[in-house]
């Protein structure tokens, strides 16, 4: 598994700034959760699949479909049958349907949203961003940091677990929990190794002035342009009219 | 809570919480083709991980199995239900350190019938706190109802936690003290609440826990009492959970 939806592209919404792309994010959040209707869920869902294709990043749908096709039929199911029903009355079996469809369209939506942002925005953008919005520093400072970490453990997991197999502990045989048991000798020195690491990197950090109090500098970033204006416009757009639609 | 604050002025608890969550993140992520309700869970011998760094990193764990779930998450999809897996896994790894502490002055290393029971109870609080927690959010959200969901989680995070977090802490719990990087060797020694404090705080942090799972599953599934039901299925359960989740998040503050 890839370990970044992040498709390196050139596309407009690539371009658009961070902050622009983090409440166009929310305001769809907020315009799938207000929708209850199949028919206006569609509309939406079509026009977060046509951005995704504008934006080059349709591979990013075409990778995640094995989430993405399951989901869909599953939320149609599983709200048919727990169709929130008047008490006592009897179940409309059309309109627990459609409900069930109208769930699924809004997950989704909520999905499509979430990759075509991941698709187009890296993880120090969503940092950036989120610090620009009031998030402290040092919150984004982990989750870039946290982010960067994870292909490092898992390479030191390969490392330690092909280090094991040449002692001669086998990982392919026995019941699936013998086999997730037989994980222990790998996760023990990775988790020893990550802490060797992390007290390392405090020290680093230290003598770098982490701590040091002062106002952080930072590298000069590109404003918001015309066409992050717009983008947010057409955003909050698509919020105010689903407060009309019935 | 004062500590889940302060210990963002600590640089190693800072790279701590970094490694916290980048070791959830790289254990949930290749289990992720195994999901349980897809698109929303997934089977996740992972979760055994935030109660281990809870008894070893304490607040670092805390806030490092919130981001560590939210990194995971992006790589099924960013969406609004991850604000309520934050706060979930936020609460799963809070419950053990606190509970603990509270209850006992032992290592977290249950080798008597009496530590094995207070580890159950520690364990199950927070996953009924995460299960209620996410089961609300998804359920309001419309993703799955918290009657599918909440029990779903309470399992899957027990269990995993219950067989795998014991393991883990017999072999890392020791060395991690050696070298001096328990929570309360970076932070100093937590000064001890009184006695009507702790006693105040494990009730409500329990209580709270039942209220918000148990009540939610009877508002879910409809069999509460006819004054406790409200003009929609959601706002039933919200009436129910959010003063439960409210009254645990109150007692583990109070400890």
């Amino acid at each position: 598994m890839a370990l970044s939806l992040y498709f390196d592209r050139s596309s407009w919404l690539h371009r658009r700034h961070p902050i622009a792309k983090v409440l166009v994010l929310v305001l769809l959040f907020f315009a799938a959760f207000l929708l209850a209707d199949p028919l206006p869920l569609a509309c939406l869902f079509v026009l977060v699949f046509a951005v995704t294709a504008s934006a080059r990043a349709l591979p990013v749908l075409h990778r995640m479909r094995w989430l993405m096709i399951p989901v869909f039929f599953f939320t149609v199911i599983i709200w048919t049958l727990f169709y929130p029903a008047t008490a006592g009355a009897p179940v409309d079996r059309w309109a627990a349907l459609r409900y069930g469809l109208a769930m699924a369209l809004r997950l989704e939506t909520f999905l499509a949203t979430g990759f075509v942002f991941l698709a187009t925005t890296t993880i120090e953008e969503f940092a950036f961003a989120l610090a620009r919005l009031g998030v402290p520093y040092r919150a984004g400072f982990v989750l870039t940091l946290a982010f960067r970490l994870v292909p490092v453990f898992f390479e030191a997991a390969l490392t330690v677990r092909d280090a094991q197999r040449c002692r001669g502990l086998d990982f392919a045989s026995g019941s699936v929990a013998t086999r997730i048991a037989r994980y222990g000798p790998v996760i023990v020195p990775v988790f020893i190794g990550g802490l060797r690491r992390a007290d390392q990197m405090a020290f680093a950090l230290e003598v770098r002035g982490f701590s040091a109090g002062r106002p952080r500098t930072s590298l000069p970033r590109p404003g918001i342009d015309a066409g992050d204006l717009w983008l947010l416009a057409t955003g909050v757009a698509i919020a105010v009219a689903t407060l009309v639609v019935p | 809570m004062h500590e889940l604050i302060l210990m963002w002025r600590n640089t190693r608890m800072v790279v701590l919480t970094a490694m916290c969550a980048s070791f959830y993140a790289a254990v949930l992520i290749p289990f992720l083709v195994v999901p349980i309700i897809p698109g929303v869970t997934h089977f996740r011998p992972a979760n055994a991980l935030p109660v281990v760094c809870s008894f070893l990193f304490g607040p670092a764990a805390v806030w490092g199995a919130a981001i560590g779930n939210l990194i995971g998450d992006f790589f099924t999809g960013l969406g609004p239900g991850d604000l309520f897996g934050f706060i979930g896994n936020f609460l799963y790894a809070l419950a053990p350190y606190r509970l603990w502490r509270a209850c006992a002055s032992s290592d977290p290393v249950p080798r008597t019938p009496t530590a094995w029971l207070l580890f159950v109870v520690v364990v199950v609080t927070g996953a009924g706190l995460c299960a209620a927690t996410v089961g609300f959010g998804l359920q309001v959200l419309g993703f799955v109802p918290f009657a599918v969901l909440a029990n779903v989680v309470i399992v899957n995070n027990s269990v995993t936690a219950l067989v795998l977090a014991p393991l883990l802490l017999a072999v890392l719990y020791p060395r991690v003290r050696r070298v001096r990087l328990l929570h309360g060797d970076i932070m100093g020694p937590h000064p001890a609440p009184s006695t009507v404090r702790l006693v105040l705080g494990v009730g409500l942090a329990i209580a709270g826990a039942l209220v918000a799972f148990v009540g939610g599953n009877c508002a879910a599934v409809g069999v509460l009492p006819p004054s406790f039901v409200a003009a929609t299925p959601d706002l039933t359960l919200a009436v129910i959970v959010l003063p439960g989740l409210a009254l645990a998040a109150a007692g583990l503050a109070l400890l």
